[in-house]
């Protein structure tokens, strides 16, 4: 479904991506690691067309997307959930949920009421401005915005991160949930055990480049080996 | 004395509706871009001229009114897209002062043209008087005041009503965001810039009634409208109808009362004492602002 080769990407005057490749299939998750600064985030920034890639290709069911805007990326069924997660916060619950299916449209009640269910917290919550949830029920309401639109693929950066381990564990049940329902991801984790229990595959980052993959149906990693691919 | 002070107010309020206009069309451009056009006088001026000239091509009021916006709704478009967005991650200084030198230079480019001419605009209406029980109130103060209210009734519709006003506070809150779901976010910017201008050239139509153009006129309506912003509070719609009717009030009151010198220094010294007591101003957050 999405297959990026030798993309070169980064910021005016540092470059942070060195010729990465690397692919997603219909319905896998895909697991990015790697230490802080790998550039993990930069990754996920150039498939949604945050980040120019300076070289390299992004083709998507068969169509380049490399160097297109945010907004025409989405159009075409990517879409990222932040690590700041970037949410409306004066407006409540609903209106955000409401913003997240308005490019892409479709039966806006129908989907409301499939996030409803997949998120019953939300749904108690719909009037209540966003600003004034916890930062499990933000990345809840995050993860719903990004479904209004009908994603094919999400790109998930650290949905775990900062979150109480009771939220840990119901957000871990919500992307398995999102996963058996057929929705590609690509999800940046520094929750390992997390990641390793919901990706199909994993990939480790360093400095800029792919270093590893592993296929995590073939086999259990050890968390041990992978903690010290990623650090030393 | 005291019997003058209904007068003053009904007079303050209808000179405080263009105030709240001009207010209302710079918050329209920072709302949605969260940057101030401190070159936002300029395009009230250029929307005066805009009308004058197409008056001249022998249109009628009304028509020539809607080309006039219509024209401003394209060059402030135009402006944020060619001038404002190749430096819009740039410190703010330069977006402050890109907005400043595109200002200056369509004051230039007026002062060319018409510098030395006094040019009036021609009411579409006769200048009646009408008595309010003891108050005078003239056909200028009713003309301003009602097309003001439509035209705030208009956007209090668009944007508390619509899904446009819900897209509006989703760019002001988080634009990363509103990229997230998807919106074309430079292209948003450029057409609120255009709102704005457009709101801003039908201040400068209004004003155009009352008093003559000048190349000029859009350091004072600058002032105005910047005063009576951050007396409502940055930001806000309301806040910005508010300032400007209290400030069109206090001019009258305090020029009246005190001395007529604070006819022209009233909006400087709410600036200055708005943003020394109460930077947020009656309705505003205390936010970042990117000028």
């Amino acid at each position: 479904m999405l297959v990026a080769r030798a993309v070169e990407a980064g910021y005016p005057g540092k470059q942070i991506l060195f010729g990465v490749d690397l692919h997603v299939a219909r319905s896998e998750v895909v697991a990015l690691l790697g230490a802080n600064g790998s550039g993990k985030s930069t990754v996920l920034n150039t498939l949604s067309g945050f980040v120019r890639p300076q070289a390299g290709s992004i083709a998507f069911d068969g169509e380049e997307i490399a160097g297109r805007p945010p907004h025409l990326v989405f159009r075409r069924g990517i879409i990222q959930v932040s690590q700041a997660r970037d949410l409306f916060t004066d407006m409540s619950v609903e209106d955000n949920l409401r913003l997240g299916a308005w490019v892409r449209g479709g039966a806006v009640a129908e989907l409301l009421d499939s996030v409803y269910r997949s998120f019953p917290r939300l749904a108690e919550r719909r009037r209540q401005q966003v600003r004034l949830m916890s930062g499990g029920e933000q990345q809840m309401v995050a993860l719903g915005r990004a479904l209004m639109g009908s994603p094919k693929l999400l790109l998930l950066d650290e949905p775990s991160g900062g979150l109480a381990p009771a939220f840990v564990n119901e957000i871990a049940a919500i992307i398995k949930a999102l996963k058996a329902r057929g929705i590609a991801m690509m999800m940046i984790e520094q929750n390992i055990k997390l990641a390793l229990s919901i990706a199909d595959r994993f990939l480790i980052l360093r400095n800029g480049r792919v270093s590893e993959h592993h296929d995590t149906r073939a086999g259990r990693a050890s968390e041990e080996e992978i903690v010290r691919s990623i650090y030393l | 004395m005291l019997a003058v002070l209904p007068q003053l107010v009904v007079s303050g309020i209808a000179t405080g509706m263009l105030y709240a206009l001009i207010a209302l069309s710079l918050t329209v451009g920072y709302r949605a871009t969260t940057v101030v056009n401190f070159g936002h006088g300029e395009m009230v001026m250029a929307g005066a001229y805009a009308l004058f000239v197409f008056a001249g091509f022998g249109l009628s009021f009304a028509p020539a009114l809607i080309l006039a916006l219509g024209l401003l709704f394209l060059w402030g478009a135009l402006t944020q897209r060619v001038f404002m967005r190749p430096i819009i991650s740039g410190p703010h200084l330069s977006l402050a002062m890109m907005a400043l030198a595109i200002g200056y230079a369509m004051r230039g480019g007026a002062r060319l043209r018409w510098g030395s001419e006094v040019v009036t605009l021609t009411r579409p209406y006769s200048q009646d008087v009408f008595m309010l029980g003891p108050m005078v109130v003239t056909m200028d103060d009713l003309a301003i005041s009602g097309f003001v209210l439509v035209l705030m009734g208009s956007l209090s519709i668009l944007f508390y009503l619509t899904p446009v006003g819900r897209l509006v506070q989703a760019v002001f809150q988080s634009q990363r965001g509103a990229a997230l779901v998807g919106l074309n976010v430079h292209a948003f910017h450029a057409m609120m810039w255009g709102v704005g201008a457009a709101l801003g050239a039908a201040g400068g139509a209004l004003l155009g009634l009352f008093l003559p153009l000048s190349p000029d006129m859009g350091v004072w309506t600058l002032v105005r409208g910047f005063a009576a912003m951050t007396l409502g509070g940055f930001g806000s719609f309301h806040g910005a109808v508010i300032g400007g009717l209290l400030l069109g009030v206090m001019e009258k009151l305090l020029g009246f009362y005190i001395n007529t010198v604070f006819i022209d220094i009233t909006a400087y010294l709410i600036t200055i004492l708005v943003l020394l007591i109460r930077p947020a101003g009656l309705f505003g957050r205390q936010t970042v602002v990117r000028i």
